[in-house]
């Protein structure tokens, strides 16, 4: 700090930025050290077991997954249904995608007993297993998102001044736009499904042994992704001068938003009735843990009314939803139930023990709370993602709805000439 | 001055490369796992027995399968569990790895080192397993140990319950019961009869006390595991999941009890 600014204010005077980026750096850091213990020590360090095997990291990496879905979604209805003025949108949406499916594999790296063989699956092919598919299609839809957010890199200002070959090379990739925007479509279809099939198949698990599980996790990602998008965009206009967002645009996704939670309520609802026909070993214990055991505040309250009623309310209410802090709460309502969502379908299916006895066919249950490390290193996780999209906002300009329309038609340029 | 643009024809053949680079890592991968048990047909289809009326529930097997198989104290390949009472009698369950026909672990691995051998035996290769547990999820015995800290040190059931004859798991993989498959192999090298010459049966079996145990050939109509199931009601743990278990149950009977 220089001299002269020093005595106009306290020496240690930090701005809103730098203090956010500070306090995000502090989470980070304690989020490495806490992975670091992880990676010597073992998976000892959880409060996983061999009946609770998966736990808190497998919760943040299905909701990252499940947060980037406003990408394929986007990225379709621009260039697939061609409703163009959603473009500034699937860029964000893109980019948010970018980091919901690096904090995906960064859980994974933490969760898996042996880190060094991430690589395994690409090269040991098991195509019955949906976990195998699962891992081929996030690897490759990885890549599409890679591709899809080339451009913002590319017409980035210093990017443009620094190496404008790169720039220009890396802009150049957005006339590929529709076709990357169909793999992608493609592969999110397939994998944010498959992760509910890879709860879904197993018939071990009757809780989770249920067609719906691959529609439900679809259905919610595809509220809760876009939601994300959506809410990013406008607390970033809020917290930034330099974000500019078009409201009435981000006004038509909530009202979309609204309905697609609509749908996803009516075949939750089918989906837990439907369980409650008759006794089924295990299944309703399940049913039970969710609807009145420890599970039954997330489900009553996070799920439900505040996941998935109140936001409904909000959104399909014109002159509520108009009101952007309102409508700013019923997006964060809705991530915060499709998180839910994946805690207690991920929880339900493991604190049930199903008997193997002939004789005995009801279950046990078992419970599990995430270790301190666990949480450290899952917190250091959240803090990696929201400091990229801090940066993305500040250096990429991946929020704004003004420029973009300008931009584009500078990147096509040079394609529209002849090149023979 | 070069245009640095991507043409729709050169990023549809790197798209195009990139797919056969897929196929091809594929490739790689079937020649480094071509090194197991040829796929063949196996003449062997083993299959243990498990007498109820007579296990006392001693545990010794456990003990027997920790120190021939290297097992950690924290782990146990074979679980004797408590299964109720008949007239004052408690009766146990001994559960090795059922070795499922239709195994749910084979089906969800991702990578493969959950597989079958010719014979029947679902094997674990240790060297592929990234340690995810979806098995461990999967299988409806239980029948899955994680390795979630490294096995140092001695092993206590070494030297009274037995030599291992296996390598020591490393840490962050999933192990399991694999039927003792080493005596099984070495035996029949040595032209001995799994099931019958000690040498070449499951050490659980080897280490009962009171003949609980039987292993065996299903596919030798005279082998003891084929008889005893010829001769007497049994049953397979959970075979409403269509798992097809390779481990038998004789329930405990009224003669038995007396």
């Amino acid at each position: 700090m220089t001299a002269r600014s020093a005595h106009r204010r306290p020496a240690l005077h930090l701005t809103r930025f730098q203090l956010w980026l500070l306090a995000l750096t502090t989470v980070i850091v304690a989020g490495l050290i806490a992975g670091v213990i992880v990676f010597t020590r073992g998976l000892v360090v959880t409060n996983l077991t061999d009946l609770v095997p998966w736990g808190l990291w497998i919760t943040i990496d299905l909701s990252s997954i499940a947060m980037s879905a406003g990408a394929f979604l986007l990225c379709a209805a621009v260039y697939l249904l061609g409703l163009k003025q959603f473009q500034p949108v699937a860029r964000t949406a893109t980019f948010v995608g970018l980091l919901g499916y690096s904090m995906a594999v960064l859980c994974l790296l933490l969760d898996i007993g042996r880190p060094e063989r991430f690589w395994h699956a690409l090269v040991f092919w098991n195509p019955h297993s949906v976990l195998w598919e699962v891992t081929m299609c996030v690897t490759l839809y990885l890549a599409v998102l890679a591709l899809e957010t080339a451009p913002i890199l590319g017409q980035a200002e210093w990017m443009q001044r620094r190496r404008p070959r790169l720039a220009r090379l890396l802009s150049s990739v957005h006339h590929y736009a529709p076709y990357l925007a169909v793999v992608g479509l493609g592969l999110s279809l397939l994998h944010q499904s498959s992760l509910g099939a890879t709860y879904g198949v197993l018939k071990a698990r009757p809780i989770w042994y249920r067609p719906d599980l691959s529609v439900l996790f679809i259905v919610s990602a595809m509220a809760g992704g876009p939601a994300l998008t959506a809410l990013a965009s406008m607390l970033a206009a809020r917290l930034s001068k330099r974000v500019h967002i078009d409201d009435h645009l981000l006004e038509r996704l909530s009202h979309a938003i609204g309905w697609v939670l609509v749908g996803y309520l009516y075949f939750r609802f089918w989906d837990a009735f439907a369980m409650t026909y008759t006794y089924a070993p295990g299944r309703t214990e399940g049913l039970n843990l969710l609807t009145q055991g420890p599970l039954s505040f997330n489900f009553w309250i996070g799920e439900m009314l505040l996941g998935a009623v109140v936001p409904i309310v909000i959104l399909l209410k014109s002159n509520w939803r108009r009101n952007p802090p309102l409508r700013m709460i019923a997006l964060a309502l809705i991530v915060v139930g499709v998180v839910a969502y994946r805690w207690d379908t991920n929880l339900a299916g493991q604190m049930v023990v199903m008997s193997y006895l002939p004789q005995d066919i009801t279950a046990r249950f078992t419970t599990y709370t995430p270790s301190l490390i666990e949480l450290i290193s899952g917190a250091g996780i959240v803090a990696f993602g929201l400091l990229a999209f801090t940066l993305g906002v500040r250096y990429l300009n991946v929020v704004d709805h003004r420029a973009i329309e300008h931009a584009e038609e500078q990147a096509l340029e040079p394609a529209l000439e002849p090149t023979q | 001055m070069k245009r640095l643009s991507l043409k729709r024809r050169s990023f549809l053949k790197t798209l195009g490369a990139g797919a056969a680079a897929l196929v091809g890592m594929r490739m790689v991968g079937q020649g480094a796992s071509s090194d197991g048990e040829p796929q063949a047909a196996s003449p062997h289809k083993w299959a243990m027995v498990i007498d109820q009326a007579k296990c006392q529930g001693c545990g010794y097997c456990t003990l027997a399968c920790r120190a021939h198989n290297d097992v950690a104290p924290s782990i146990s390949w074979n679980r004797v569990i408590s299964a109720g009472k008949v007239k004052d009698r408690e009766i146990f369950l001994a559960r090795p790895c059922m070795q499922c026909e239709h195994a749910p672990c084979v089906e969800v691995c991702p990578v493969g080192a959950s597989y079958h051998r010719a014979d029947g035996i679902v094997m674990m290769d240790y060297g592929k397993c990234i340690g995810c547990r979806y098995c461990v999820v999967a299988c409806p015995y239980g029948a899955r140990a994680f390795n979630w800290e490294e096995f140092t040190g001695p092993n206590p059931a070494v030297p009274m319950w037995g030599q291992p004859e296996v390598e020591r798991r490393p840490r962050g993989v999933v192990e399991k019961c694999s039927f003792c498959y080493q005596r099984i192999d070495r035996g029949l090298e040595q032209g001995l009869k799994p099931g019958v010459d000690p040498e070449a049966t499951p050490a659980c079996v080897v280490a009962c006390p009171v003949g609980a145990r039987f292993f065996g050939d299903l596919n030798d109509p005279e082998s003891t595991v084929s008889k005893l199931l010829a001769d007497h009601p049994y049953y397979r743990l959970r075979e409403d999941l269509g798992t097809s278990p390779r481990v038998y149950y004789l329930p405990t009977r009224e003669e038995a009890s007396s």
